[in-house]
């Protein structure tokens, strides 16, 4: 067992090197991700071309209140149109989704075997990964579904005594004080059963651990005594994404001028490059830390000093007494 | 002097009734027990023995007419399945009703129900004299009555100590078109009343601040821990107050054409941050309305900030009181605070002062303040930022008012009756929105300087009256001096569909059976024959203009009656099309889809692209959120 005096794996700035060095990984996801949405969107933009009376493309209105600026009347009035060409957008985004989810759940097996062994898998060793680990990993996702459950419960007693104190304070920042606490014990919570299950996914891979139950316990023993430094490489990962995000989404909305459209695109999807990229830091580190954690382990339980064995040996067993 | 003096004292109004109500709020039970006298002064022409009373409070009962409607399509601020439980029911109950002269007629009060026939609903009644009041004579009605306030669902109750009193006391009905108006509370009407005075004495509790829709006259400290307030109103159709020990009163003062305006705004807890724009947009509203429209004549304008949780009580008017409506955390690029006080002053001139009937003719005053709102919000805050004003995103409120038209187009003509609309959606969407559209459709059609000499007109020929809608289509005929029936016909009265659409455009060489030169193109001495095709797709027949725009810089400006389904315009020149629009200016805003009104030559596809960008970026952005789970 390892104790909390032994050295800290560090593995931060592993895991950056190691998505780094396996970039292939992230550009995959990004290609993935980013044909699946266009296909969705692809889809509402056809709606736009061919249902709106005019295309958009020949429409004098379309540039004066969408190009120049951003009309939010002009998106309220094209979905008020008869014809509906909005209509299906939500539902086209849906499936994308949908298929993005099911295509992680397959990669991330590979995902994992990569950053752990830190080596670059070819297609087929990849492939292979993936498919060992697909079912497995559906499996931990009810487990997961069903770890939510008391964390909704958690949001709903959290969200009936908000009510209850915005019903009953004059203030209203009662209320929005005792909300922010409760989104970040929530979101906390959120942290660590994701931090849970993804120690389990490394576990599953790193040992070819087919039983999911044991691989939570497992996950769940390494968690709880490294809870510390593994959620601080969680929450750090996490922080950075989101402000990343967040100042990318300052710089498209507020800086950017309203008519550039290349740099938008580029803007729009760097930040989306960089949100996989931060949640596969996440991915790697966790590999990584745990490969150091079992090296660190094996170190520390490694076989003391050989004893003499208890078998005696031929020469002892020559010249004993008869 | 003297003279001067007496002309300052003559009534605003023809005075009918004369109210005098001691109420006392018992904030431990929220209910206020109260004595009022009525006196009525008959100008009906003829003896009136059958008088008919607004009993408003008992809208909030299960079984009313109120929450049946509610039910079925909701109303502003609940949807119909929003929870109701006993604290949301409210109710009034008349203890005693004596007449002058006439005894006690408690017993002859009887429940009525001119609208639905709903025997449950109890939101009117009416009591027979034993003789009949003369014409010309006064009757004075004496009543207890009793009010249990509810939580604030529907712009009147309490919330924690906050209470917004109004449509609160048993209030008599108008006689108009020479019979009674009383009609029963309906989810989607409003009010309607008779002018005169009210002299109100308040008692509640010592910590109270408050408001209400007269001048205070007197303050008394009562041994028990009250105080009695005394507030006296004039030239007014109804009286409400509100009160609560939080609020924080930021008093200022605005100065007209017809004096100095005292302004009370009674600030909740938590929304200081939103009083100077509160403040700025009522100075605002009363500089442009007293510019265009014409004087505010009453000495005070009270706006009351509702506490959190009390939503419902914001955005309404009563006579020189309006409820205002913000958060703690509005941002300064949604407008929201500016338009609900700018909206809610607009209905001192149309309802308070204008005073037309609320629940017949709703789009006289929501509609006319809609058209007004947008005018004055423009004006303050810029066309089209006037709504939503942030450097990503921007929504001007006139496209704001066009965009709550189109979503209930074909329904309902503005002219029907508040309660029998389709749904409230509806009900929303023709009486602000569409109103306030054909009227900026209006203005373009007859110009800016006519309309607002018409509204301008209108006001001062009907303020402190009851006008119908053709009063007010009249003045803008007479006005304008045209005849605009035709536009009324469709726009006010029909439920017409207006969309005028580029059909086609295209441009084609005039020798198309001969091989093209370059050289001839290049040194534009090729002539094109261009055809544009205008489709009227809609039965609302406008004149519109059509703008034909060339690859040379040059274009032609054609006007067409729209009395055909379709018109084509054919031209020869030695240039090709560049672009063909119908309404160029967007003068015809009731057109239901501007997106067909434009056809460029050329395509375009930078709209459609910014579209796909942000709609493929939320995309793998859900994506990346579903995928979590993984």
């Amino acid at each position: 067992m390892m104790s909390t005096s032994q050295p800290k794996p560090k593995a931060f700035a592993a895991g950056a090197s190691l998505v780094w060095r396996r970039q292939r990984i992230l550009w995959w996801i990004f290609v993935v991700n980013l044909v699946l949405a266009f296909m969705g969107a692809a889809g509402a933009s056809h709606n736009l071309a061919d249902d709106a009376g005019v295309t958009l493309n020949h429409s004098t209105e379309a540039a004066r209140r969408l190009v120049h600026g951003f009309d939010m009347s002009a998106l309220q009035e094209l979905g008020s149109l008869p014809q509906d060409p909005l209509r299906g957008t939500s539902a086209l985004a849906a499936l994308p989704s949908i298929l993005f989810l099911l295509f992680m759940l397959f990669a991330t097996g590979g995902i994992l075997a990569a950053y752990y062994e830190d080596f670059s898998l070819d297609a087929s060793a990849f492939f292979e990964a993936g498919a060992r680990c697909f079912w497995r990993f559906v499996r931990l996702l009810v487990y997961f579904v069903i770890a939510m459950i008391p964390v909704v419960i958690i949001g709903s007693i959290a969200g009936k005594i908000y009510d209850h104190i915005d019903d009953v304070s004059v203030s209203p920042y009662a209320s929005v004080w005792f909300g922010c606490a409760a989104v970040a014990v929530i979101l906390l919570l959120l942290m660590a059963i994701r931090l849970w299950f993804d120690m389990t996914e490394v576990i599953a891979v790193a040992h070819d651990e087919r039983r999911m139950h044991k691989a939570l316990r497992l996950a769940a023993g390494v968690m709880w005594r490294n809870h510390h430094s593994l959620f601080w490489l969680y929450f750090r990962i996490s922080v950075i994404g989101w402000a990343v995000f967040a100042a990318g989404l300052y710089l498209w909305m507020i800086r950017l001028h309203p008519e550039s459209g290349a740099k938008a695109l580029l803007l729009s999807q760097a930040m989306i490059l960089f949100w996989i990229g931060a949640r596969l830091w996440q991915r790697a580190s966790e590999a990584s830390w745990y490969k150091q954690y079992r090296e660190a382990q094996a170190v520390s339980v490694a076989p003391p000093e050989p004893i003499a064995p208890l078998i005696p040996t031929e020469e002892e067993l020559a010249g004993a007494p008869r | 002097m003297a003279a001067a003096a007496d002309a300052e004292k003559k009534p605003l109004s023809t005075r009918v009734v004369a109210y005098q109500i001691d109420a006392k709020l018992d904030p431990a039970t929220h209910s206020i027990t109260a004595t009022e006298s009525l006196t009525y002064l008959n100008l009906t022409g003829q003896p009136q023995q059958t008088f008919p009373f607004h009993l408003y409070l008992n809208a909030f009962q299960p079984q009313s007419t109120f929450m049946t409607e509610v039910r079925l399509s909701g109303t502003r601020g609940n949807d119909p399945d929003s929870a109701w439980d006993a604290k949301n029911f409210g109710s009034i109950t008349v203890d005693k009703l004596e007449v002058d002269g006439m005894g006690d007629l408690t017993g002859a009060m009887q429940f009525i129900q001119p609208d639905d026939h709903n025997a449950a609903d109890h939101t009117v009644f009416q009591v027979t004299l034993p003789k009949p009041v003369a014409p010309g004579a006064t009757v004075t009605f004496r009543m207890a009555f009793h009010d249990v306030m509810p939580v604030v669902v529907e712009r009147t109750g309490y919330k924690r100590d906050f209470f917004m009193v109004g449509q609160w006391f048993p209030k008599v009905g108008v006689w108009w078109k020479n019979q009674w108006n009383c009609h029963q509370f309906h989810a989607t009407t409003e009010f309607f009343a008779d002018f005169g005075t009210f002299d109100v004495k308040l008692t509640l509790p010592h910590d109270e601040v408050v408001g209400a829709g007269g001048d205070l006259v007197s303050t008394v400290n009562n041994s028990d821990g009250t105080k009695t307030l005394e507030y006296r109103s004039e030239d007014v159709h109804d009286f409400s107050w509100t009160a609560s020990p939080h609020f924080t009163d930021a008093e200022d003062s605005w100065t007209g054409s017809a004096g100095t305006v005292k302004i009370h705004l009674l600030m909740a807890p938590g929304n200081m941050a939103s009083a100077p724009r509160y403040l700025r947009a009522l100075k605002g509203t009363l500089a442009y309305y007293d510019k265009w429209v014409g004087p505010y004549p009453y000495d005070r304008i009270t706006v009351v900030d509702p506490e959190h949780g009390a939503f419902n009580a914001g955005g309404m008017e009563y006579p020189t009181l309006i409820t205002a409506g913000s958060t703690w955390w509005m941002p300064k690029g949604l407008l929201v605070p500016e338009v609900v006080v700018e909206h809610e002053f607009g209905h001192q001139y149309w309802y308070a002062m204008v005073a037309t009937n609320e629940f017949e003719e709703a789009w006289l005053d929501e509609g006319i303040n809609s058209y007004m709102e947008v005018k004055v919000m423009d004006a303050l805050y810029g066309k089209d930022t006037s709504m939503l004003n942030f450097p990503f995103a921007q929504a001007g409120d006139g496209e704001e008012q066009r965009t709550s038209y189109l979503g209930a187009p074909d329904f309902d003509p503005l002219t029907r009756f508040a309660w029998q609309f389709r749904s409230s959606g509806s009900y929303a969407a023709v009486t602000y929105g569409k109103t306030a559209t054909v009227l900026a459709t209006l203005e373009k059609l007859i110009g800016e300087e006519k309309m607002q000499e018409a509204m301008h007109t209108y006001f001062m020929r009907y303020r402190f009256t009851h006008p119908t809608g053709e009063d007010f289509l009249k003045t803008i005929e007479e006005v304008s001096g045209r005849n605009l029936r035709w536009y009324f016909d469709q726009a006010v009265y029909g439920t017409n569909i207006l969309d005028y659409e580029i059909w086609s455009a295209d441009s084609d060489r005039v020798n198309w059976y001969e091989k093209e030169n370059p050289l001839t193109r290049s040194s534009h001495q090729q002539v094109y024959r261009t055809y544009v095709t205008v489709h009227r797709k809609g039965d609302f027949i406008f004149p519109v203009d059509v703008k034909v725009k060339f690859d040379d810089g040059t274009s032609a400006l054609e006007h067409w009656d729209g009395r055909d389904r379709w018109v084509r315009y054919t031209y020869e020149r030695k240039a090709k099309l560049a672009s063909a629009e119908v309404d160029p200016e967007r003068k015809i805003l009731l057109d239901r889809d501007f997106f067909n009104n434009g056809r460029t030559a050329e395509s375009d596809d930078r709209a459609t692209h910014k579209l796909l960008r942000i709609w493929v970026f939320t995309n793998e952005w859900i994506s990346q959120l579903v995928a979590w789970f993984t």
